[in-house]
């Protein structure tokens, strides 16, 4: 088929007027492709408007369409005219896109400001106001479920979840120093305190007043005044209903994030960090006043408040700033400036006492050891002991 | 003059489809999401051009930065929606019922309007978007009519525990299929209530039989019943493939394009050949998959030294196979995708498909065009709600 001597080739052409399809001729010329109607009239396509629709199911035929003309379709079913079509005509895989990008870019500019105004603005501001009208008994419950769901998330054996450390002496340890502390005036609810055994460094507060510490922490500590230092500063967070606007605002963001990653296993993920990360951001305002809690009611029980700074600055240097990301989404941001502040809490001209005797701080530091096997399922104990005083 | 009865011939081949999945669903995840709405479009040109009534293939030509564009314009009206409403949803189960679920009930109750205008427009949107022989296919506007008739009719099977669902299923495919164009003709969905009925039949008697068997058995405790018993589990997977092939042809033969009718002869024993061939198939392919991600575990874990493992090195260890577990996951997710495209979507489509003629077509090129319908937001209620089409 050299293009001068016409070589006329059958072929199906929908013209988008009718629901029929006309059988056509084709010829090929080295400008352009001439498709000959029955009536004897003529069309031309120049080679390099013709386009080829893609992601055919059936590779035996060509399907061709041509610029600025949307509806009609040219079916060539002859491989011969295929594959010389493929050589002449340029421009087959070319997209015309009828869609503005700019219209697009307006539009993402658009889901990306309102996104933002509700994660950042809309959402945080409900949830503050949300929280502070949740009764005590939904904040509970609220608590409740999330424990639970962390003892489960943190159980490396995935066993039933990480057990709870019941021996009698360190808990009463640990009662000793939040007696001393006394912040109770400034609780809306009990506060009740959990050990759980894991190496982790952390403790946090939960919604409706459960503390967590980490056996990790506890070993971590070299005096009594540093956990109670810790202690102090959850409870500040406890004062402020942190962990319950912290919940409810995001309950309300992961429902917006969800909407952007889609449901695809990539999603997923995406979500779960892009949420981590805002929360975390989110909490170093709530981090700084929950400090600020804490020098108070340790000035007040007689501990000096660098305690917390001096656990800071130890942590700080085994650590660094964050132990990789998996300790800058546990919301600890910027250490140094949590350690200056504790240091410029301290009265110089005051001697502090400390709050547990050597016996006692003996029993906090090993109360996940020698009790194993007798609550290894670790549940109802503490649970229950909390709720009898109801 | 053209043949009085068109067959529907079937183009689509496992393999292609497998690779056209494949690639797209890498691209998917390598782009955190993005790819999918090319994804999508490029599959469904796969899938409708499969299709070829009297030989001329559908075709699909949806574009996907408009299904982008869609998404956004979605995004935007959904968040406050979605935002504000799951926070309210949270602080209300938890202020007043003092409970979690509630507020995941409540949250996927108060979505339940919006899924089903978002499934009615996603459907507008891709008869728009579809063409054969050159001439659109059309769903007129209704999506708040569809939403709440869809919402009292599924109140109505919850509250009979699914026995009317039968006419759940017509009166929905009646209110859509009523509202469908081709070209400048209007189809028509006909069938009495009782229409469908029969065609859950089988799922009935599994079910009525299986009750009549556990009641014996707990009044006589004779073994036959047992046996009576578990024998209904067959027939009940029997009975829902039979719903599902009697359902299509008896719904299909129900309509109408001008004079233009359909006949279907579906068959129950391929539609459970399918589903049972695919399931072994993905079975084999995917535990082969795992087979050698945990041999090349055990190869890692084989080289080093089990005895004087220290915990230090284990932790190490761990953060450096987490990213592998994670690749393993995704790799294991677009395989199972791709893999159910290749061989189940594919071949139901196929089956269904080649069953399928239309009859007296003879004036079928009496239709003319219909205009374009412009639809600034796509599918995209649908996309941002996960509740589109499987394809």
């Amino acid at each position: 088929m050299t293009g001068q001597d016409v070589n006329w080739v059958f072929a199906d052409l929908a013209r988008g007027e009718r629901a029929h399809l006309t059988r056509v001729r084709v010829a090929f010329y080295p400008e352009a492709l001439i498709i000959g109607m029955p009536d004897g009239a003529q069309i031309t396509w120049g080679w390099n408007t013709l386009r080829r629709v893609r992601d055919q199911a059936d590779r035996r035929i060509m399907v061709l369409s041509h610029k600025g003309d949307p509806l009609t379709r040219l079916y060539l079913a002859d491989h011969e005219t295929q594959e010389f079509v493929t050589r002449h005509a340029r421009s087959l895989g070319k997209r015309d896109h009828a869609t503005p990008l700019s219209k697009v870019m307006l539009w993402a500019g658009g889901a990306v400001a309102s996104v933002a105004v509700i994660i950042f603005l809309l959402v945080p501001l409900m949830a503050t106001q949300l929280a502070e009208i949740l009764p005590p008994e939904g904040e509970k419950a609220l608590g409740d479920t999330t424990f639970e769901q962390i003892r489960v998330a943190l159980d490396e054996t995935g066993l039933g979840g990480v057990r709870i450390c019941e021996d009698p002496a360190g808990n009463a340890a640990m009662q000793t120093m939040y007696a001393r502390l006394n912040p109770d005036a400034d609780l809306p609810y009990e506060v009740k305190i959990h050990i759980l055994d894991h190496p982790m460094v952390n403790a946090f507060a939960l919604p409706g007043g459960r503390l967590v510490f980490f056996r990790g922490l506890l070993e971590e500590a070299d005096n009594p005044d540093e956990v109670a230092a810790v202690l102090a500063h959850e409870i500040g967070h406890v004062v402020y209903r942190d962990p319950t606007r912290d919940a409810l605002r995001s309950a309300g963001s992961l429902g917006v994030l969800g909407l952007l990653f889609g449901d695809f296993a990539g999603g997923t993920v995406a979500l779960f960090i892009a949420n981590q990360l805002i929360n975390a951001t989110y909490s170093q305002a709530a981090e700084a006043r929950a400090d600020d809690y804490a020098h108070d009611l340790l000035e007040k029980a007689d501990i000096s408040p660098v305690a917390l700074g001096t656990f800071f600055e130890r942590l700080h240097e085994e650590h660094g700033d964050a132990e990789g990301i998996v300790a800058h989404l546990a919301s600890h941001p910027q250490m140094t400036d949590r350690i200056s502040a504790a240091q410029a809490a301290v009265d110089p001209n005051r001697t502090y006492g400390t709050i547990l005797d050597a016996q006692s701080w003996q029993n906090l530091q090993t109360v996940c050891s020698g009790q194993a096997d007798a609550s290894s399922n670790g549940t109802s104990p503490a649970k229950k002991s909390w709720e009898k005083p109801e | 003059m053209p043949p009085s009865t068109l067959k529907i011939s079937y183009a689509g081949e496992k393999g292609p489809v497998f690779w056209l999945a494949l690639r797209t669903g890498i691209l998917t995840v390598l782009t955190l999401g993005f790819y999918r709405f090319w994804a999508k479009t490029r599959l469904r040109r796969y899938y409708w051009s499969a299709i070829r009534p009297g030989g001329a293939p559908l075709e699909y030509v949806g574009d996907p930065l408009e299904k982008l564009l869609g998404f956004l314009v979605a995004v935007v009206f959904m968040a406050f929606y979605i935002g504000i409403v799951n926070l309210l949803l949270m602080y209300f189960s938890f202020a007043l019922l003092n409970a979690n679920y509630a507020a995941y009930a409540l949250s996927f109750l108060g979505l339940t309007p919006i899924i089903f205008f978002a499934q009615y427009r996603a459907r507008r949107y891709i008869l728009a978007r579809t063409r054969w022989r050159g001439i659109r296919f059309g769903l007129e506007p209704g999506a708040w009519g569809y939403s709440w008739r869809s919402m009292v009719h599924w109140l109505a099977t919850i509250c009979t525990v699914g026995l009317t669902w039968p006419l759940t299923t017509l009166w929905l495919e009646k209110y859509r299929v009523s509202r469908t164009f081709y070209g400048d003709q209007r189809f028509v969905q006909g069938g009495s209530k009782g229409l469908l009925f029969g065609a859950m039949r089988h799922v009935y008697y599994a079910l009525g039989l299986s009750g009549v068997a556990a009641v014996m058995l707990a009044l006589f405790e004779n073994p036959a019943w047992a046996l009576v018993y578990l024998l209904t589990g067959p027939w009940l997977v029997y009975g829902w493939a039979y719903w599902r092939s009697e359902s299509f042809k008896r719904m299909t033969e129900a309509k109408q394009l001008g004079d233009m009718q359909f006949t279907a002869k579906p068959r129950p024993g391929r539609i459970i050949g399918i589903y049972a061939l695919g399931g072994l198939m993905m079975n084999i392919v995917l535990s082969g998959v795992f087979l050698v991600a945990f041999m090349a575990l055990g190869l890692a874990v084989g080289v080093t030294d089990l005895e004087n493992i220290n915990l230090e090195d284990m932790d190490v260890a761990t953060t450096a196979v987490v990213p592998i577990f994670v690749l393993v996951y995704f790799l294991f997710i677009i395989m199972a995708r791709a893999m159910t495209h290749a061989w189940i979507t594919l071949p139901l489509a196929q089956h269904f498909a080649e069953v399928t003629q239309i009859v007296n077509t003879q004036n079928i090129a009496q239709i003319v065009q219909r205009d374009r319908d412009e639809f600034a937001e796509a599918e995209g209620f649908a996309e941002a709600l996960d509740v589109g089409a499987a394809i």
